[in-house]
């Protein structure tokens, strides 16, 4: 006779205890910054560190604004970062879609040739490139303005490689009828292909927009004036300033990534979707 | 009727060049003409502020630099943050993966997902600065650990002593990533059918045996993967180093090659020295992309 006792199930608690404190360390750091915005430099360097801000301290989200020298220039290089990272997210989408659907679905000598440049772009690392980059940008008078900021990421090698693998499956069939019907060529990628690629369109948007959110080289590079610098420069000159005041460095943190939490909140399927298929096209 | 064959043949073709034109010019200008000019200009002795024409030196930038402490230095620091990152990303990402597919409940697992994936949506700039406090002598760094240790009052010197500084850098690019590749490795799990566990669990085999025997040899392909990817990402690494030394951390231990490219041709407008850096960074990028071709290629599995 078989005496029933419940086993204890070892192996599941060990996993879940693994997974608690793999959270504890991912969610911590962003805990400390979101609580340490609302407190005075002194409560976050206290010992030992409590959680909870004694007041309530908006005076950092202010003072981050207003920036260390008061010339409430945040706000302009918030704009600028916007402005930057929706603008290739949108240049990125179009050129590459089109190029992609060029090279999906149009026979034409050389078509195989032209896909193999664009993909031998892909090994070529901006960190290895930027120092020419930045003298064809001094060339072409663009040091300092938007256009310097953003012509160089108009279009990626991978947004074209992801764009045409897509298409590549799209039937011609509705191409072909299109055709008869008398649509022209532009017509045809622009109102049966393009509105097709919706999937692809989301995933790419987020990394083009993702990609220039987070840049921090190339606008070191190009910008000089306050006016021109984006966000992580900002942030970077907040580090450089012998962290004046940490409460405030930690509003600017938050608030710079108020739009990426966002964004995550509300496709977080994309973006974790995107990573995968960033993966498929490795392997 | 041949006359008209060749003719849609022929539109088809202008079409098609047409749509791809745009970004063959973009990519000549801003990828092409840049690499072979670094390449071309590794070869004087180009200064931005000088207004004579540049010296040519031929290979005089590259014996520069290799025969510099400085930038054996820089070699040193970015593979030591290569390996460092990129071995326990990838060890503890699979092993945190392995759990979360052996999760029960779906709902856990997508919260999970979310959650360690959450660092890697916000900027590395933002990364570095959150732990640029919690580096803080005072900070939650020292208080964590020495509450781990148990040995209350010791300052390890995160951002000052020159092992912890690299250890620093890792951490915070450990912290970003690791949700990242767990992600990777889920979707790599995933992918092995679990007919295969169920006749191992039938034949008597362990869970663990099971992880040695059939996920790991599976799972290799993805493994060396993901493990290209991520050196591949960390050999670019410039942000964390970069904020950190703003921030009053020591240089040198994380002068990585990107951040020496910066200071010599930027800071000190050597443009010639650093485009022989840079053609340098390349190439070594280039020997980790072909391997991860390679193995793309040889490695497909059939399950």
């Amino acid at each position: 006779m078989e005496i029933s006792i419940k086993r204890i199930p070892w192996a599941s608690i060990f996993i879940w205890t693994a997974l608690i404190l793999v959270f504890v360390f991912t969610v911590m750091p962003l805990a400390f910054m979101l609580t340490s915005s609302f407190m005075t430099s002194r409560q976050i360097v206290r010992m030992p560190f409590s959680w909870i801000p004694e007041t309530f301290h908006y005076d950092n989200y202010i003072k981050a604004l207003q920036g260390n020298d008061g010339s409430w220039i945040f706000p302009r290089n918030v704009f600028n970062s916007l402005f930057v990272s929706i603008t290739v997210a949108i240049t990125t989408i179009l050129i590459a879609s089109i190029t992609g659907y060029g090279i999906a679905k149009f026979n034409f000598r050389g078509r195989n040739l032209i896909f193999m440049m664009i993909m031998a772009t892909m090994m070529i690392p901006f960190e290895a490139i930027m120092i020419p980059l930045y003298m064809v940008a001094t060339g072409l008078r663009m040091q300092d303005t938007y256009a310097g900021l953003i012509v160089p990421f108009l279009v990626s090698a991978f947004g074209v490689f992801q764009m045409r693998q897509y298409l590549t499956t799209f039937p011609s069939e509705y191409l072909d009828a299109s055709r008869v019907d008398g649509l022209g060529e532009f017509g045809i990628f622009w109102r049966i292909v393009f509105p097709n690629c919706a999937p692809v369109i989301a995933t790419l948007g987020i990394l083009s927009f993702r990609g220039q959110w987070d840049n921090l080289l190339w606008p070191l590079l190009v910008t000089q004036s306050e006016k021109m610098k984006t966000i992580p420069l900002y942030i970077s000159k907040f580090a450089e300033e012998k962290l004046t005041d940490e409460g405030a460095m930690m509003a600017v943190a938050v608030i710079a990534s108020l739009p990426m939490f966002i964004m995550f909140g509300a496709l977080s399927k994309y973006f974790i979707g995107g990573s995968a298929v960033y993966e498929s096209r490795k392997g | 009727m041949k006359r008209k064959y060749i003719g849609i043949e022929r539109k088809e073709a202008r079409w098609g060049f047409a749509f791809t034109v745009p970004a063959i010019l973009f990519f000549s200008v801003f990828s092409f003409y840049p690499i072979l000019n670094a390449l071309y200009t590794s070869m004087f002795d180009k200064r931005v502020l000088s207004l004579l024409p540049p010296d040519f030196m031929g290979l005089g930038n590259y014996t520069y630099i290799f025969t510099s402490p400085d930038f054996w230095n820089s070699i040193r620091a970015t593979f030591v943050f290569t390996l460092g990152t990129f071995i326990p990303i990838v060890i503890f990402s699979l092993m945190v993966a392995t759990f979360m597919v052996n999760l029960k409940s779906k709902q856990a697992r997508g919260f999970f997902q979310i959650a360690f994936y959450t660092p890697a949506v916000i900027s590395s700039v933002v990364a570095a600065a959150i732990w640029l406090l919690i580096f803080d002598p005072r900070g939650l760094g020292n208080q964590w650990v020495n509450a781990l240790l148990n040995t209350p009052g010791v300052d390890q010197k995160w951002l000052a002593d020159k092992t912890m500084v690299q250890v620093s850098t890792m951490i915070v690019y450990f912290w970003k990533y690791i949700g990242y590749f767990v992600i990777l490795f889920i979707t790599g799990l995933s992918a092995i059918p679990p007919a295969i566990y169920e006749a191992a669990t039938i034949d008597g085999s362990s869970k663990w045996q099971a992880f040695w025997r059939i996920t790991l040899p599976l799972l290799k392909p993805t493994v060396v993967l993901v493990s290209i990817m991520a050196m591949l990402q960390c050999l670019k690494t410039f942000s964390t180093q970069y904020l950190f030394v703003q921030g009053g951390a020591p240089r040198a231990p994380i002068n990585v090659i990107t951040l020496n490219i910066y200071t010599t041709g930027i800071r000190n407008q050597r443009i010639g020295r650093a485009s022989a850096m840079s053609i340098v960074l390349f190439l070594i990028m280039l020997i980790f992309t072909w391997l991860q071709f390679r193995f793309s290629k040889s490695e497909e599995v059939e399950y």
